[in-house]
């Protein structure tokens, strides 16, 4: 935890005739980070093994029913795995029956459809002819007539009167359009097609069929023929799909490990007669790695431990099962790079923590937690198993934070006075089950004390995590340049925000948060601010935080002119302003309230809202009180995952990942695979 | 009295103002923001999560200024 493992450079150096051996040996052991290398005179970047060629052909073909099958192997999940021996064995045969079942089959179906779709553009033609109501042999075969038949925008009649009036129209109305159909003498022809044109008019061939209705029987029941046989063919397909899915997922894994294997020599150095291939391993295997290498080859290969000046290793984060799912979170920030702190398991307690601080509702937290498990056994992708993991641990802390704040669905509002009350009813029964009798929530976030409490609580959380980052900052500084430089540099400031702590205590001990929290000061209406002349009466604000505080920002600002006047001149003195962000910062603290706030109101109103027309007087509009109430419900579960959970997100990057970590590492990746179809 | 209550109802004015503002503001910011998110996220559907998280990142100010009301209406009644 907190630390990415611990890695070793190697190297792998041994004869080209063994390389295809070593391959598959280091495939085996899925540990080497591989180096992308550097040619120089003597060697140079390898080429793939022969196999190579035939491998990615059959890959290809393979894929391509996968991708027709709508098999995925990151989602499908395997009944039974394959050994490779059974591959290896029926590997041939089993690609030549895929090409000539499935492939050929598909091939079928595609040859198909492309029938019923020249069928269907034909009977496109025959049912407008249809609707006009001439037989076909009279639209077509005159000498001394012309006809034009086809689509049109508007009747075209009056248009073709100024030309002549020997002629013929018959029209029928056709969704948009009409069809047309126009008989003229063959000398008006270009004209009267001239005036067609003008209206839009669009040709349509004319068919040889002898009648349109026994036509069109015959089409549809060509189509209808041919559909039957497409459904045959899938169902075929199906079969063979129900049957032969692990497998050919097996087969598909194993061929894309064998072209992996055998690319391996892009990514290693070869000369005439060697190969080297360098790379990272975490260093508490290499001894495994080692000998394992070694033993396999006879000893013909060997295996160094490389102390590189260039070193660079990849970074593994190393963290135990419940944290490894919030790496997800870490990792969309940056990648911490190896000799950094991956802040995985802090963010692993705070995540949730925080989360369930803004949400605190037994009713939503509950449903999130739920409705997580039951996605889980749906939707199986790796990253988005961890996000429902995520959102199931903070479900659950929102139900615990819930019974703190007394809230469900809403907030703690007592019967007697005649408000609406859903955390009685919900959560009584369960208090009651677990043998508590007595239940008063901890504290009442809405009422005014409740806020300021809160307040004070989330301010104080934003202090801790912003002195855990300095402190974290000049531990890094004082082991690389001592103690003086620490504590100019990261020091002063913790005493800066101490001092920062100090006034934020003051003022709540002014208030009577103190008192209502630790007994101690008094129950507040003293002034907040004890300002001389600007506060009457500030002599009674006085208390020991204010008074503490003085001094230690004092010494921050003689620390903080000690450390800056020597580098920036005497206008480095401007920048002490910068206690002001840190003053933000902690602040920013305060969405741990404010959001939850918001959604409180949020679900009191719907509440009152709902239940005021559900309940008597109002019972003629029950039914609309209860879609109020799951409307309302609905949308505050929505915001409330949305919102605290990317406020919680958010309050780690950048008020908290920005002290220590810089980022931009590349992820551990070893060559080879964790198998999933094949044992 | 009537100059306490005038006091009172000013401090209520200005609690409100200091959140009203504030949201104005963040969302001024916000509305860059997310315009240049959505952009991104049409190029690259992997940015979609980042997107929103940059959106949500101007929203400090309105906490900033709920905060300043808070303090406005506990602390100076």
């Amino acid at each position: 935890m907190l630390k990415p493992e611990k890695m070793v450079k190697v190297s792998v150096v041994g004869p080209r005739e063994d390389f295809e051996r070593v391959s598959d040996i280091l495939y085996g052991l899925n540990l080497l980070h591989i180096e992308d290398p550097v040619e120089d005179e003597y060697f140079k970047l390898g080429e793939p093994f022969e196999k190579a060629g035939i491998i990615s052909k059959s890959l290809v073909q393979l894929r391509s029913i996968l991708a027709h099958l709508k098999l995925d192997p990151e989602k499908f999940v395997p009944r039974r795995k394959y050994r490779e021996e059974e591959i290896k064995a029926e590997l041939d045969r089993k690609l030549e029956e895929y090409r000539t079942q499935i492939g050929a089959k598909i091939d079928k179906i595609k040859e198909l459809q492309e029938k019923i779709k020249a069928l269907e553009d034909e009977l496109k033609v025959i049912e407008p002819l249809k609707a006009l109501g001439i037989p076909p042999k009279l639209l077509k075969g005159y000498k001394t007539i012309r006809a034009f038949v086809g689509f049109i925008r508007a009747d075209p009649s009056p248009k073709i009167q100024s030309i002549t009036s020997d002629y013929e129209v018959f029209l029928k109305d056709y969704g948009r359009e009409y069809v047309v159909a126009v008989f003229v003498k063959a000398e008006y022809g270009d004209d009267v097609y001239k005036v067609l044109q003008e209206l839009g008019f669009r040709e349509v061939p004319i068919p040889d069929i002898e009648d349109y209705d026994s036509r069109i029987a015959e089409i549809n029941s060509q189509i209808s023929q041919l559909k039957s046989e497409i459904e045959r063919l899938e169902r075929e397909i199906e079969d063979l799909k129900e049957r032969e899915a692990e497998l050919m997922l097996a087969i598909e894994e194993y061929l894309s490990m064998e072209l992996e294997k055998s690319e391996l020599p892009l990514r290693s150095l070869v000369s005439k007669y060697a190969f080297i291939i360098v790379g990272y391993i975490p260093a508490k295997k290499f001894d495994e790695f080692k000998s394992r290498v070694e033993a396999e080859t006879s000893g013909r290969v060997a295996v160094e431990l490389l102390e590189d000046k260039e070193f660079e290793p990849p970074t593994k984060l190393s963290n135990p099962p419940v944290v490894r799912d919030y790496e997800l979170l870490t990792l969309t920030y940056t990648t911490p790079k190896y000799h950094e702190i991956d802040p995985t398991a802090i963010m692993a307690i705070f995540y949730p923590i925080f989360f369930g601080m803004m949400l605190g509702d037994v009713g939503y937290g509950a449903i999130i937690a739920v409705l997580c498990l039951l996605l889980k056994r749906v939707l199986r992708g790796e990253s988005i198993q961890k996000l429902l993991n995520i959102g199931f641990y903070s479900g659950v802390v929102s139900v615990i934070f819930g019974f703190i704040y007394g809230e469900c669905f809403g907030p703690f509002v007592s019967v007697e006075e005649g408000k609406v009350e859903i955390f009685q009813h919900f959560c009584w029964p369960i208090l009651h089950a677990l043998g508590i009798k007595e239940f008063e929530p901890v504290f009442d976030r809405v009422s005014p004390m409740g806020i300021k409490v809160l307040l004070f609580i989330t301010l104080l959380i934003g202090i801790f995590k912003i002195l855990w980052g300095f402190a974290l900052g000049f531990y890094t500084v004082l082991k690389e340049h001592g103690f003086k430089e620490a504590m100019l540099e990261k020091g002063c400031w913790i005493l800066g925000v101490l001092g920062l702590a100090c006034i934020i205590f003051g003022f709540s001990y002014n208030l009577g948060v103190m008192n209502y929290m630790f007994h101690i000061g008094p129950p507040g209406g003293l002034p907040p601010l004890p300002l001389p002349g600007v506060v009457k009466g500030w002599q009674k604000g006085l208390n020991p935080f204010y008074l503490a505080a003085l001094p230690l920002l004092l010494i921050w600002f003689v620390l903080f002119v000690m450390g800056e006047v020597p580098k920036m001149g005497a206008m480095g003195v401007i920048l002490a302003v910068e206690l002001l962000t840190w003053f933000g910062q902690i602040v920013s603290y305060a969405r741990l309230l404010a959001i939850g706030l918001s959604s409180v109101y949020f679900a009191f109103v719907f509440n009152y809202l709902g239940i005021k027309m559900a309940l008597p007087p109002g019972m003629a509009i029950l039914p609309l009180g209860i879609f109020v109430l799951f409307i309302g419900h609905l949308i505050n579960l929505i915001l409330g995952v949305l919102d605290p959970g990317l406020q919680s997100l958010r309050l780690h990057y950048v008020e908290f990942f920005t002290k220590f970590l810089e980022g931009g590492g590349v992820l551990y990746k070893p060559f080879g695979r964790i198998k999933k179809f094949l044992e | 009295m009537a100059e306490e209550a005038i006091a009172r109802g000013l401090i209520a004015v200005g609690a409100g103002l200091a959140v009203g503002l504030a949201g104005i503001g963040a969302g001024l910011g916000e509305s860059g923001i997310g315009a240049a998110a959505v952009g991104a996220t049409a190029e690259d559907r992997g940015f979609f999560g980042l997107g929103i998280l940059f959106t949500v990142i101007p929203e400090t100010i309105v906490i900033f200024g709920l905060v300043i009301a808070f303090i406005l209406m506990f602390a100076f009644h």
